[in-house]
């Protein structure tokens, strides 16, 4: 318990050790299922394509959109796609940075099953069965006398040993070999091109877009910060509201009760509690509702929020029913390509 | 649980540490990787060479390119060589000590596959079992060249019904794991004895530059990592003061269409609370979507020169010798110029 709560804060150290450790753990989680996996290839000439094709190339879907699901981050590139403009232009660099590093990271799982999937070879072997040479494997002569389907029939089988019958034809061996050697090399071949792929965008990218970038990762980073900040703001505001009601419901009831008992034995009981409550604690919980006190107003609030963001722009206080744009306002950037900087 | 503790403790501490615990964990999952493959010789006479030679060496190279990837200095390194010169002059030297020190770290994992699979053998038996000159066995002297062919070709498939528990094939088969594990120890031997040299006569060379070079690539990957932290403080902060701004805002908006009903001891503005010490200085007067931007792309554009005692907006050259605040005894200049 105590080394998962240590790996766990040793990831959490800052966003991104957090991120890669979640990808790793994916990772290590498709290659866990896939040898928990039972495979199990139909044997039939119609059937084993299509399972092949669906054991390839359904759970890789899955495990994307679980991936994209699992990231925090999806709600907030919603949101910010959705939402109007106001006074906030919308840049889409920003967008396409956020979904791209959330797509970089839900691909590496899908990644990891087909690479597995393809160097441990029951997929494909299963699915090109029906497709082996049997000319240059087995028993040429006999090959070209077979009908068709008897042939794919016959062929079909040879993932499954215990009902496999064309040993006269075919060594069953050899066509298992065949087949899984072509496998594991496709499977590296994928591995490798993917690598690649992988590294030319990480290396190359500096030597362009550099600044925008900055920019992009800079705007992403402030959009999650100030989601999560407007929530908490939001929740103390809410306990405040609550608390400063419950207060007044209860001054009010005690109000009621004096009136009704004020000549009663209770009136010199209650008088002391009911000066006790305006003054402990209620100043500050007052100084946290921030002047927005009802229900209309805090409605109108949380509707502004979503329709008009406030400018990015501090220091300057402008009433929201100004002219909108006033000082020019956040322009939409352009996309930079710094490569006439560099002197290399 | 303590030794683990110091062991996270002393990996974290410098950058250098975490890409040697990186290279180090690399090393292991290819180990991890080449004991569960399971290796699979087609035993046909053209393919055998194809994937002995295609698994000797295609691993290795998709280990390279991920030994770069999982290095952050690789990034660093391209940075540094991208980026415009501005205040800051490049470093060709430092540069280079970056590149080099990356790519001895990435050739750690390929060069562990390589050696794995050349000591197990099984590699090199697939690939070379045809190129066996028959003449060395005599169990091959009453076949004819294209059974001999045939034969060959089935050596590393034990299980083979036309070689199964055939002398020749355990004498072929012996032959090439012999020759295998002869080339890898050999490698091993060389690697190591190259590594040592290296390291003993690294010192009888230019000692002073090679002690800068290090300083300074460290420092441009803080630099990098220090950056991105003052960024997320900043912005931070700004989302604070938006956020409390808004509210703020609404506030006022309500005042001015009379909505507001006046709670009996009403804080005084929430502005003046953002006026507070630490609010303002994790700013640094930057507060506003345009200055953000022109904050960043004044950094990508032009560094800040190397020099901390020059007054800010110094118009020179970062390791320059002529500025004369820079502390006795460094002489950067002379052996910075490459």
């Amino acid at each position: 318990m105590d080394k998962f709560r240590m790996i766990f804060q040793f990831l959490q150290s800052n966003q991104e050790s957090f991120m890669n450790g979640i990808c790793g753990i994916m990772a290590l989680a498709s290659a866990q299922m896939y040898s928990a996996f039972d495979f199990n290839c139909p044997c039939l000439p119609g059937y084993n394509a299509a399972y092949s094709a669906g054991i390839l190339l359904a759970p890789p879907l899955v495990l994307f959109l679980l991936g994209l699901v699992m990231n925090n981050n999806i709600s907030m590139l919603a949101e910010e796609w959705k939402r109007p403009p106001g006074r906030r232009a919308k840049d889409p660099a920003v967008l396409r940075y956020m979904f791209c590093s959330m797509a970089q990271r839900a691909l590496i799982a899908p990644v990891v099953w087909v690479a597995v999937t393809l160097l441990d070879g029951k997929c494909f072997l299963c699915a090109f069965c029906t497709a082996v040479p049997v000319a240059a494997l087995g028993n040429g002569s006999v090959a070209p006398g077979l009908p068709a389907p008897e042939l794919a029939r016959l062929l079909a089988r040879v993932p499954c040993p215990e009902i496999y019958d064309g040993d006269w034809l075919l060594a069953r061996e050899v066509a298992v070999r065949y087949l899984r050697c072509i496998s594991q090399a496709l499977g590296w071949s994928f591995v490798l091109l993917t690598t690649l792929l992988a590294f030319v965008v990480r290396s190359v990218r500096p030597c362009f877009t550099q600044a925008a970038f900055l920019k992009s990762k800079y705007w992403s980073h402030y959009i999650d910060i100030e989601r999560k900040l407007f929530d908490e703001t939001c929740t103390e505001h809410a306990k405040a509201f609550a608390k400063v009601c419950i207060q007044q419901f209860f001054e009010a009831m005690n109000h009621d009760l004096e009136l009704s008992h004020a000549h009663g034995p209770l009136a010199t009981a209650t008088t002391p509690s009911a000066s006790h409550s305006p003054t402990e604690g209620a100043e500050e919980e007052r100084g946290k509702l921030r002047g927005i006190t009802d229900q209309g107003a805090i409605n109108r609030l949380l509707t502004s929020w979503h329709k008009c963001k406030p400018p990015l722009r501090l220091g300057q206080e402008e009433p929201l029913m100004g002219n909108g744009w006033a000082g020019g306002g956040p322009r939409p950037p352009r996309k930079e390509v710094a490569t006439y900087f560099s002197k290399v | 649980m303590d030794k683990f503790r110091l062991l996270f403790q002393h990996f974290q501490t410098s950058s250098e540490s975490v890409m040697n615990g990186i290279c180090l964990l690399l090393a292991a999952v290819t180990v991890k990787l080449y004991s569960s493959f399971d290796f699979n010789c087609p035993c046909l006479a053209r393919y055998n060479t194809l994937y002995g030679l295609g698994l000797l060496l295609t691993p290795p190279l998709a280990l390279f390119l991920c030994g770069l990837l999982v290095n952050r200095q690789s990034v660093v390194m391209v940075e540094e060589w991208c980026r415009p010169e501005g205040h800051r002059r490049k470093d060709p030297g430092i540069i280079r000590y970056m590149c080099s020190s990356v790519l001895q770290r990435a050739l750690a994992a390929p060069l562990v596959w390589i050696l794995l699979a050349l000591l197990d053998g099984k590699c090199f038996v697939c690939a070379f079992s045809n190129s066996v000159d028959p003449e060395k066995f005599l169990d091959f002297a009453n076949m004819t060249p294209s059974q001999v062919q045939l034969f060959l070709a089935k050596v590393p498939c034990k299980e083979d019904e036309l070689v199964r528990d055939n002398p020749a094939r355990k004498a072929v088969s012996r032959y090439l794991r012999c020759l295998s594990q002869a080339i890898g120890w050999s490698i091993t031997l060389l690697l190591i004895v190259v590594a040592f040299l290296a390291r003993c006569l690294r010192p009888c060379f230019d000692q002073t530059v090679l002690l800068q070079r290090r300083y300074w690539s460290n420092y441009v990957d803080l630099e990098q990592k220090l950056f991105d932290e003052t960024c997320c403080e900043h912005a931070r902060d700004f989302a604070h003061r938006c956020v409390l701004h808004f509210f703020a805002s609404m506030q006022s908006e309500l005042r001015a269409r009379g909505l507001r009903r006046d709670l009996v001891g009403e804080p005084p503005e929430a502005l003046e609370d953002l006026e507070g010490g630490s609010g303002k200085a994790h700013l640094r007067a930057v507060c506003s979507r345009k200055q953000v931007d022109h904050l960043l792309s004044t950094w990508y554009n032009s560094k800040p020169p190397l020099d901390l005692a020059a007054p800010p907006g110094l118009q020179g050259a970062g390791l320059s010798h002529r500025a004369p605040m820079v502390a006795p005894g460094t002489d950067l200049s002379q052996h910075i110029d490459v």
